[in-house]
């Protein structure tokens, strides 16, 4: 297949182009929904509280932030446009309702009947503008005894299930190296805001979305349900074993960890020939048999790795035609040519805070997904987005600051530009 | 709050109604031809959720999705996994497509569809003669969804099929999921990478497989042009991955496996309760922390511990998770869930407390709020039998709800269905077709 995509990226057009969204979303789950849409060409407003802006402005590991940004609010906030404004405040909420009226979706993540109370909600957006993609985003849904419960990622893991089944049977569950419930809620959310961009084209009716973080994590346990529902049995955990795909493993080796898979018959057989296994092992060749000797195969797949080098191992499986891969770190990744010329790792100049790597995930042909920029300071764009969109004049929009309806920055790292910024450089106002 | 917002609300998402309502989808034909693949099941099943015509396209005898199941356990034809996600709501037909005629009724189907999905082996897909670029020739209209662990381009293509397991080991998440490195009390044995124990990279890559399909039909419905998207769960798995490849771009330094702490929030933990069942418990931000030091009636913790300069510090994050469960200890599971609500609900105190209670699946599957809601249901298949399955979590969409109208089909059931609407082929040439094998 030719790498065709990142050629001629400037001239292709944008899945989303046109799409605007009126972003009140903090933390993860929500503004990593907007961060997908803003991937693919949405105009995306992020809304936040003047002076004090999304918590995850100051989530960062051990206190880390280059030039005033932190990585925690970076990663889920690219090609967006920051404006600060206090959606309590009357006027705060006249903004939203004025921006609402030229936007195509509205997303929130407030705890649910928030934004109905501050009367920003469906019930009364609808009102002023009937054909709006109105999504909330929560830990347990709009409705139901948990409504009110607050979640985060680790709760969806741990009261779906998934926790429990993450480790090793004689130990502990293990909570995830990363928020991986608040990304997949708001990939979900996105899924459901095109579907519905669909349905608009086709019939001009806008709707609400109910999303839930809990009900995520529920729908991802593949068939977890289907045998605790048939066998009434437990599913326990299995350690690095995929219990449904065996043998299967991970295994440590001289200068690192190596993830083993042989599943498919010609899988399974250069595997047994690389091992040098009897001919004994050859009915085992139905997966549906592979259960009764995956312990001794898995002691043997341990003792064969122990002694080499992962790369070694590598080469065996590409030999004996089984799957073979060296559990990858960031810097591996990060150094990786294939996926550095694929742009899955993209390195670019930023206006702001120079140069930057971001993570891009799937590669569209004719409309591929791109990073223009990441994460501005709080209210960064405050008077591109009144005057652009709204028509505001200057003085209006100082008087609104004056008032503390709308706000910028502060002191806090993490709010504001870098420490030698011109003043100039990043703003499209 | 508007004291009517959740009827209100329930109301304009009332799952009892959602086969009264239209799909967003109708108007999409799918065929899914992968194979052993539960990324690309996902992904279409998430498009056969939203109403789309999804046709499942096995080999005669049925593909080896069916065989992917715990235990061995088979239940008529099919293994437990491919009940779960491979069949819903999908018209299940057998082609040789490795035969040549075979191959010449792909190509008639896929003339009449609008999405591909596929996930052969990189190399396998041009010796068959089925890349975009030939399909492109068909139907120029088509989305060709490939599914494969590191991609169809770039300078290292890995040509093997893709596993759920290779593309968690490849995509980062391993290197910073287990036991805590730096947790004295950890033995060295269990200091090692760990698989997330779902099919993490099958479903976030299935997501996003179905998300820029979307994206490509949204795009081709005024411009009328295909397109080629190239997925690999492992990549997609990565962008899910925090902020772990910038920090090391920034900083050039990594972040361990942290097990039950994290190196950007604490409060953020898990610890033992009285019953013997874990507990989650957040709460990191100053003043989230202030709640929860309240809540554990111990504020001189906050005192001492005041920022989260203080509380992101390894030896400290040791320390204060010891204490958190010391007083966990006192109380069960759904005890401390109860008090934490009700402290977070009380506007008169200071702070949120979030919390979890670590289920088991079993336990997890006997929770009232799944079943009020409706992401768990237990339905009766005709074929298959009564089977506990998730929903769609797209049941909350007011105007076009994603639903579950059947559970799996065994291999081949539509096939005169489908055979005869799409491409009009009657009784004599269903037959020859099944004598020659091909179907």
């Amino acid at each position: 297949m030719k790498s065709f995509y990142f050629s001629d990226l400037s001239s292709k057009p944008e899945a989303l182009e046109n799409v605007r969204v009126l972003d009140l979303t903090n933390v993860v789950l929500g503004p990593a929904a907007s961060d997908f849409l803003a991937e693919f060409g949405a105009e995306v407003i992020k809304v936040e509280l003047p002076g004090v802006g999304d918590v995850m402005r100051y989530v960062t590991p051990w206190f880390f932030y280059h030039k005033n940004l932190s990585p925690g609010f970076e990663e889920q906030n690219h090609n967006k446009l920051h404006v600060a404004i206090d959606l309590r405040k009357s006027k705060g909420k006249e903004i939203i309702y004025r921006l609402a009226k030229k936007c195509d979706v509205i997303i929130e993540n407030f705890r649910p009947g928030t934004v109905d109370s501050w009367g920003i909600g469906y019930k009364q957006i609808r009102e002023i503008k009937p054909d709006i993609i109105y999504i909330s985003l929560s830990g347990f849904g709009q409705w139901g005894r948990n409504a009110l419960r607050v979640s985060y990622d680790a709760t969806a893991q741990a009261e779906s299930g998934m926790m429990y089944i993450t480790g090793f049977p004689e130990r502990e569950p293990i909570k995830f190296g990363a928020w991986l419930l608040d990304f997949a809620a708001s990939i979900t959310g996105a899924i459901a805001v095109i579907s519905a961009l669909i349905y608009k084209k086709r019939t001009g009716k806008g709707q609400f979305i109910d999303i839930s973080q809990n009900e995520t994590g529920v729908r991802w346990m593949d068939w977890t349900w289907v045998y605790v529902g048939l066998t009434g049995k437990n599913r326990e955990r299995c350690g690095n074993r995929d219990p449904a795909i065996l043998p299967s493993g991970v295994y440590k080796c001289l200068d690192g960890f190596i993830a083993i898979v042989a599943y498919r018959d010609d899988e399974f057989l250069g595997l047994c020939k690389a091992l040098n296994l009897d001919e004994s092992y050859r009915e085992f060749v139905d997966p549906l048999k592979r259960h009764f000797i995956v312990d001794e195969l898995d002691k043997k797949l341990k003792d064969f790795c122990l002694n080499k080098k992962v790369k070694e191992v590598e080469d065996i499986a590409e030999r004996y035609g089984f799957v073979a891969s060296k559990v990858y770190n960031s810097k591996d990744f990060y150094e990786d040519e294939h996926f550095r010329s694929r742009r899955t790792v993209w390195i670019y100049e930023d206006h702001l805070w120079e140069e930057l790597a971001e993570v891009q995930a799937v590669k569209m042909s004719e409309t591929p997904g791109r990073i223009k920029w990441t994460a501005r300071p709080l209210g960064f764009d405050n008077e591109f987005v009144l005057t652009k969109i709204l028509g505001m004049s200057l003085e209006e929009i100082k008087e609104l600051e004056k008032e503390g309806v709308i706000g910028k920055w502060s002191e806090r790292k993490g709010t504001r530009p870098p420490e030698d910024w011109d003043k100039r450089s990043g703003l499209f106002f | 709050m508007s004291p009517n917002y959740f009827s209100w609300v329930k109301d304009l998402t009332d799952p009892s109604k959602i086969y009264e309502k239209p799909e967003a989808l109708d108007c999409l034909r799918v065929l899914d031809i992968s194979t052993g693949n539960f990324a690309a099941l996902f992904c279409s099943s998430i498009l056969a959720e939203l109403g789309a015509e999804v046709i499942r396209i096995e080999l005669p005898g049925g593909d080896i999705s069916r065989k992917m199941t715990p235990e061995g356990i088979i239940v008529k034809d099919t293994g437990l996994a491919y009940i779960a996600e491979g069949g819903r709501n999908k018209y299940h037909i057998t082609l040789n497509y490795k035969s040549e005629e075979g191959l010449k009724i792909l190509k008639m189907l896929i003339a009449r569809s609008d999405v591909l999905i596929e996930s052969f082996k990189p190399s396998e897909v041009i010796k068959m003669g089925l890349k975009y670029e030939d399909l492109r020739e068909i139907n120029e209209r088509i989305i060709y969804v490939s599914y494969s662990s590191t991609g169809n381009f770039g300078p290292k293509v890995k040509d093997y099929y893709d596993y759920d397991l290779i593309d968690q080991a490849i995509s980062t998440i391993m290197s910073v999921t287990g036991e805590a490195e730096f947790d004295p009390k950890v033995p060295d044995d269990y200091k090692v990478p760990l698989k997330i124990g779902n099919w993490m990279a099958w479903y976030v890559g299935g997501a996003w497989g179905a998300y820029a399909t979307l994206l490509a039909l949204f795009y081709r419905l005024h411009s009328g042009k295909g397109q080629y998207i190239d997925v690999s769960p492992a990549e997609c798995l990565l962008r899910h991955s925090n902020y772990y490849l910038q920090y090391y771009h920034e900083s050039r330094k990594l972040v361990p496996r942290f097990g039950p702490y994290d190196p950007a929030v604490f409060a953020y933990t898990v610890v033992r309760a009285r019953d013997g069942k874990n507990v989650f418990i957040a709460g990191y931000s100053d003043e989230n922390w202030k709640g929860l030091t309240n809540l554990i009636e111990r504020p001189d913790l906050f005192e001492k511990y005041p920022t989260p300069a203080h509380r992101l510090k390894i030896e400290n994050q040791i320390i204060l998770r010891e204490e958190i469960e010391n007083w966990a200890k006192n109380y069960n599971s759904d005890k401390i869930i109860e008090m934490a609500t009700e402290y977070s609900m009380d506007k008169t105190k200071v702070g949120t407390v979030v919390t979890g209670i670590v289920h088991s699946p079993k336990d997890s599957s006997k929770l009232d709020n799944w079943y009020e809601r409706g992401i768990l249901r237990w339905m009766e298949d005709p074929y298959y039998g009564r089977m506990l399955i998730q929903t769609s979590s797209f049941s909350w969409m007011s105007e076009t709800p994603g639903r579950i109208k059947w559970i799996c089909k065994p291999p081949g059931a539509d096939n005169t269905y489908v055979y005869t609407k799409i491409l009009c082929f009657d009784a004599k040439k269903l037959k020859e077709l099944r004598e020659g094998g091909v179907i």
